[in-house]
């Protein structure tokens, strides 16, 4: 037993001195002392600070943290001695589960507890759990980048914090659903606020807060970001069903884009935009639940003829029957039509149009409607590009019309936006082979109205400046939807219509499907899960960029930016991080190609992202 | 109610004048000069429907005459069906329900071959007119015997599913059929019916049975336009009349039969596709060769994640100006959302890239000697273009490549950045139909069950049905529910077999030989007319 001591008060034993402090790593906290000796095991002194505290309270989530040798002391078993602890150690008592705040890739703040004495897979998939993101071996946590001391002190918005730390998660496997929400969020109102922040994709970000963030500007600032929230492609599919997961793989994916940390093209980044303005939309309409999965097109056809046919055969006799059941709406009007051409000086001109089944013919005057048209177009499979502009009161459809000769491009120009609507939505199907009694035609007139007045109230007509956040709340405000250096290169109103185009071809899709096809097209860029590391090579002098994916290492040139080579995981025989060398690690490769070594300048993290890759690779 | 029958009969006595003309004129058609003129009534209601390119009016007489064979066997089988089904009702009342599936069938393969003959007289596609198809299809279910069945609610009931089956039967109707003439690799030619819910797979598992070939995975459907100078494969998925509506009536267009190993390459030898050191010959040897395993482990990382990996492709090639025979060199990527170029001075970055083509609308075509035509710097050249341009134009784009092996990773890559997943599950399905033809060594009919040949002498039940099984099924089972219904409420089941065949005789006086129904009385009819061409043929 420690402490045994003569008369005089000498210990007789081996025993010494150890000081614990009490608390989070604060020195300036109590602390309290014990006598121990080598043999003390890790529980006894347990025991023995909590005598000595003499304070009621639960300790058991509690252990000790050495400071120096930068260690939970967990293996209560253990002996001082095994340990090594001497007396200079710096030991803190204090709780495993602490709080700390999470950015998620919403970037929205949720503060949590987190296990802090557990490895870090571990505590990941913990907090996964608690938040209710399935597959945790696709996150990671990432250290969030010290704040730069600014010379101008710029009032940070106060960020509004989701507090989770009280809540408390049952045991078991699966958490039970309770109200469409897995029961431990629904106990109050805070914590359903806060699962509605984690499974319902956000409002787009104001325009000039993007343009404030930082984002990178060449290859080299990319390095500085590596191993981001996930490493690489999440290798099982996105099954729709997993609200939390699907939505903040999206949130990061859209910042991964806005950021410009994952590059892409003019038409892709169209693409995005109208996907996050269907989502959007989506999201505010309060229409999270998926809608009720769509009947087959066929069926709903054969009940809606159905149901007509047994009305009608309560009357009259069967050959109106099949009049009316064949019978399709058409359009007709007066409407200004211009067919650009090479040198031609004519501008549109009036015609006598009729839209009829996927077929629009038009006339030099309603008179001559009996005869043959000026031109007949079938609009299936064309391309109908919406060209309006609500405050100068343009409303005009572009068609480009495939014919075996070619394509023809015609414009057809409405008056007002009910008729714009109604012929805009009839194109629209008819480029899909449907005709206006198609059952969808009438929500596609609403859909291009409640569009257009959107464009009336928010973003369509305003200049050069990004709008404030308040416009961007109501309209669509096409700068919150695009990276910033697309901002600088279009303005608002050659924007929107740019992304209303695209937006035709994603309107169908459920709130889950959008952020599915969002995240495919994202994934399916070249340069996506790639993280960038300047490393050298052995033998060579100068600095180079190595890229590690999710399958490849790839070798590129610092200066040019091309890609020197790559070698495939599923190529390389063995390769081993020499973790030891922390300044320069070593990785060696033997591949069939040959063996490449480099050591570089390389933080830990880079090391930890290959080992996790090695992992991944075996 | 009654006034609407007398319609009903009206009309059907117009068709059944209808029909006999048309199988009259179809064994005249046989005979070398052919009638050119279309039926009025098709005219009418083939509006909206493309007309058909001249090559499949131009049927040979042995193609005719080998598709009337096909149709008189369906319609024999049908006939001996019909009669069985005459005979059998008074041996077991207590079984209706096998009894339906003849009869239906018969009454379906009645359906078929009335729109087969009308095909082929009219020579171009054709959708049978709803209106005289309705009440011949209706026929065999006329409103309920009012005497035994005093109850509305059961009255209302079969009516419903009676409307139900008119129905489908009208759908079936409208289907769009085309003749369709596929050249061989022997130069023979075989001519097919192809109805309009018919993809490619479905074509080529018929012509399987047609030709007994291996059925290997390379096989495929291959469209050429002789006036363009391309050709491509058809994609198993797509829908074959679709495709063949938007040529011309006048085109030179043909569809082929052949084996390409390219159809499916990616899949064979992916390394090739995917790993291929860009423009280094030093490690060709080696990437050629690959083990099952990685082959594998490669197709699963490109197709099976949550989205399809489009191999990266880039490289230098030859761009045809717009209009002009003159090419211009330049740097092309490959990626998922379409083709790009590096713009004079830029770098190949994402942001500086623009863009060339999205293929949303293009199909791939391979280019045929462009170097004579065009001018191209090579013979390797591939042709994007809206599947509906037919003539030249500047809508048309043609690339070049250096070499073969660098335009089938291009065409391939478009391929899966095109149709992505769709591509894979085409190809495993193909495994699945070579696999089952190497395994049973015979490949009968009943060994196949995706996809029934339309016309093969050896006809089942589904064939007789116009290749439709599902549609067969569900009007079988629509049926066997009425069947049940009358059944449990009607006590005796005196003739339940066909409801509707006791009242069908007394109100509709027209039709001779009282089999039944009316349904038989037309059958009957076209039996003795086709009875007749039978013998004017032979």
């Amino acid at each position: 037993m420690a402490g045994m001591k003569t008369a005089t008060g000498d210990y007789i034993d081996s025993s010494w001195e150890l000081r614990v402090f009490v608390g989070e790593e604060d020195p300036e906290a109590e602390s309290v002392t014990l006598r121990v000796t080598g043999e003390s095991h890790i529980g006894g002194v347990l025991l023995k600070i909590v005598e000595e505290i003499k304070r009621k309270q639960d300790w058991s989530d509690h252990a000790i943290w050495w400071e120096q040798k930068r260690q939970w002391l967990l293996q209560t078993h253990w002996t001082l001695d095994k340990y090594g602890i001497l007396a200079d150690a710096r030991l803190f008592f204090g709780p495993q589960h602490r709080p700390i705040i999470l950015r998620l890739p919403n970037r929205r703040a949720v503060r949590l507890r987190a296990s802090f004495s557990q490895p870090l897979f571990q505590a990941v998939a913990a907090i996964c759990r608690l938040l209710s993101i399935r597959h945790p071996e696709e996150l990671s946590l990432l250290r969030a980048p010290e704040k730069k001391e600014k010379k101008k002190k710029e009032k940070e918005p106060e960020e509004e914090l989701y507090d989770l730390t009280k809540v408390v998660l049952a045991g078991g496997v699966a958490p039970a659903l309770f109200r469409g929400m897995p029961a431990h969020f629904s106990d109050s109102a805070q914590t359903e606020a806060c699962y509605h922040m984690l499974s319902r994709p956000q409002p787009p970000p104001d325009p000039l807060v993007l343009q404030r963030l930082p984002r990178p500007s060449s290859l080299l600032d990319k390095t500085q970001l590596h191993s981001r929230c996930t490493a690489g492609r999440p290798p099982r599919p996105l099954p729709q069903t997993d609200p939390v997961r699907l939505t903040q793989l999206y949130e990061q994916a859209r910042w991964d884009l806005l950021l410009e940390e994952t590059d892409c093209t003019e038409e892709e980044m169209m693409v995005f935009a109208a996907l996050q303005y269907h989502i959007n939309k989506l999201s505010q309409s309060g229409e999270a639940g998926e809608p009720a999965a769509a009947a087959d097109p066929g069926l709903d056809d054969l009940d809606a003829a159905l149901n007509n046919l047994e009305v009608k055969l309560e009357g009259s006799a069967p050959t109106d029957v099949l009049d009316n059941l064949t019978t399709i709406p058409e359009l007709k009007d007066h409407l200004r039509i211009f067919r650009p051409r090479k040198l031609t000086l004519k501008g549109y001109r009036q015609h006598w149009v009729v839209f009829k089944e996927t077929t629009l013919s038009y006339y030099k005057s309603q008179e001559e409607a009996p005869g043959d048209p000026i031109q007949q177009l079938n609009l299936k499979g064309c391309e109908v590009v919406p060209d309006v502009n609500v405050s100068g009161q343009k409303f005009c459809i572009k068609l480009l019309v495939p014919s075996p000769e070619g394509m023809s491009e015609i414009h057809v120009r409405c008056q007002d936006e009910k008729q714009y609507a109604h012929w805009m939505a009839g194109c629209r199907l008819a480029s899909k082979g449907r005709t206006m009694a198609d059952s969808s035609y009438a929500s596609e007139v609403q859909a291009i109205l409640a569009f257009l007045s959107l464009q009336r109230t928010g973003g369509g007509g305003s200049g050069n400046h990004p709008q404030g956040p308040d416009a961007s709340a109501e309209g669509l405000n096409p700068y919150g939807l695009v990276a910033p250096r697309f901002q600088r290169k279009f303005k608002a109103k050659q924007l929107t219509p740019r992304i209303l185009e695209a937006h035709q071809n994603v309107a169908q899709l459920s709130l889950s499907e959008a952020q599915l096809r969002f995240i495919q097209a994202w994934q399916s860029l070249p340069d996506f899960g790639i993280s960038y590391v300047v490393v050298r090579f052995k033998g060579s002098r100068k600095d180079e960029i190595l890229g590690i994916a999710n399958n490849r290492l790839i070798r590129i040139d610092l200066a040019v930016g091309d890609v020197v080579k790559t070698w495939r995981f599923s190529n390389m025989r063995q390769w081993n991080v020499n973790w030891d060398i922390r300044q320069s690690l070593r990785l060696s490769l033997t591949s069939p190609h040959g063996k490449p070594q480099l050591q570089g300048p390389v933080t830990q993290s880079v090391g930890q992202s290959l080992g996790q890759l090695h992992i991944s690779v075996l | 109610m009654g006034e609407s029958n007398e319609d009903i009969d009206q009309m059907f006595s117009n068709l059944l004048g209808e029909m006999d003309l048309l199988t009259q004129s179809l064994g005249v058609d046989t005979l070398p000069p052919p009638d050119p003129k279309p039926p009025r009534a098709e005219f009418n209601y083939s509006v909206g429907f493309k007309d058909l390119n001249e090559s499949l009016n131009a049927l040979e007489d042995q193609d005719l005459d080998a598709l009337m064979a096909d149709l008189v066997a369906d319609i024999s089988e049908a006939e001996q069906r019909t009669i069985q089904a005459q005979k059998e009702p008074s041996q077991n009342q207590n079984h209706p329900a096998p009894l339906n599936i003849p009869d239906f069938s018969g009454a379906a393969a009645l359906g078929y071959g009335a729109n087969v003959a009308v095909t082929s007289v009219s020579q171009y596609e054709d959708d049978l007119p709803p209106p005289p198809a309705d009440p011949m299809l209706d026929l065999p279910l006329p409103p309920p015997p009012p005497e035994p069945l005093s109850q509305e609610e059961e009255a209302a009931l079969a009516k419903a599913d009676k409307i139900k089956l008119a129905l489908e039967k009208l759908k079936e109707a409208k289907v769009k059929k085309l003749v369709v003439k596929v050249h061989m690799n022997d130069n023979s030619t075989k001519s097919l019916m192809v109805d309009e819910r018919q993809s490619a797979r479905d074509v080529l598992d018929n012509l399987f049975d047609k030709t007994h070939c291996d059925c290997s995975v390379d096989w495929c459907l291959y469209e050429i336009y002789p006036e363009l100078q391309i050709e491509r494969i058809f994609e198993d998925h797509e829908n074959v009349v679709e495709v063949l509506s938007d040529w011309t009536r006048d085109t030179e267009n043909k569809v082929l039969f052949l084996e390409k190993e390219e159809k499916y390459a990616v899949f064979k030898n992916p390394q090739n596709f995917y790993l291929d050191n860009k423009g280094k010959k030093e490690g060709k040897e080696t990437s050629e060769k690959m083990n099952a395993k990685n082959k594998e482990s490669l197709l699963e990382e490109s197709f099976c994640g949550t989205s399809v990996i489009v191999p990266e492709l880039e490289g230098a090639l030859y761009l045809k100006e717009d209009g002009k025979k003159s090419w211009k060199r330049r740097y092309f990527l490959l990626r998922a959302s379409g083709i790009y170029y590096v713009p004079k001075g830029k770098t190949k970055t994402s942001r500086d890239l623009a863009c060339f083509i999205q293929f949303e609308n293009v199909n791939i075509y391979y280019g045929i000697q462009c170097k004579m035509k065009y001018k191209a710097p090579t013979d390797h050249c591939f042709v994007l273009k809206h599947p509906q341009i037919q003539k030249e134009s500047q809508y048309i784009k043609y690339l070049c490549c250096d070499d073969a092996r660098t335009l089938n990773q291009w065409v391939m890559g478009i391929r899966i950045a095109k149709y992505g997943k769709t591509l894979y599950d085409n190809y495993q399905r193909a495994l699945e139909r070579a696999g089952l033809a190497s395994r049973t060594n015979l490949s009968t009919v009943g060994a196949v069950p995706p996809a029934p040949p339309a016309t093969g002498p050896k006809a089942g039940t589904t064939q007789a049905n116009g290749q439709i099984p599902q549609a067969a099924h569900s009007v079988n089972a629509v049926l066997e529910e009425a069947q049940k219904q009358a059944e449990t409420t009607k006590p005796p089941p005196v003739a339940s077999k066909r409801p509707p065949a006791p009242p069908k005789r007394k109100e509709n006086p027209g039709p001779p030989g009282g089999v039944g129904s009316g349904e038989q009385d037309f059958m009957s009819d076209l039996m003795k007319a086709l009875q007749k061409k039978r013998g004017n043929m032979s």
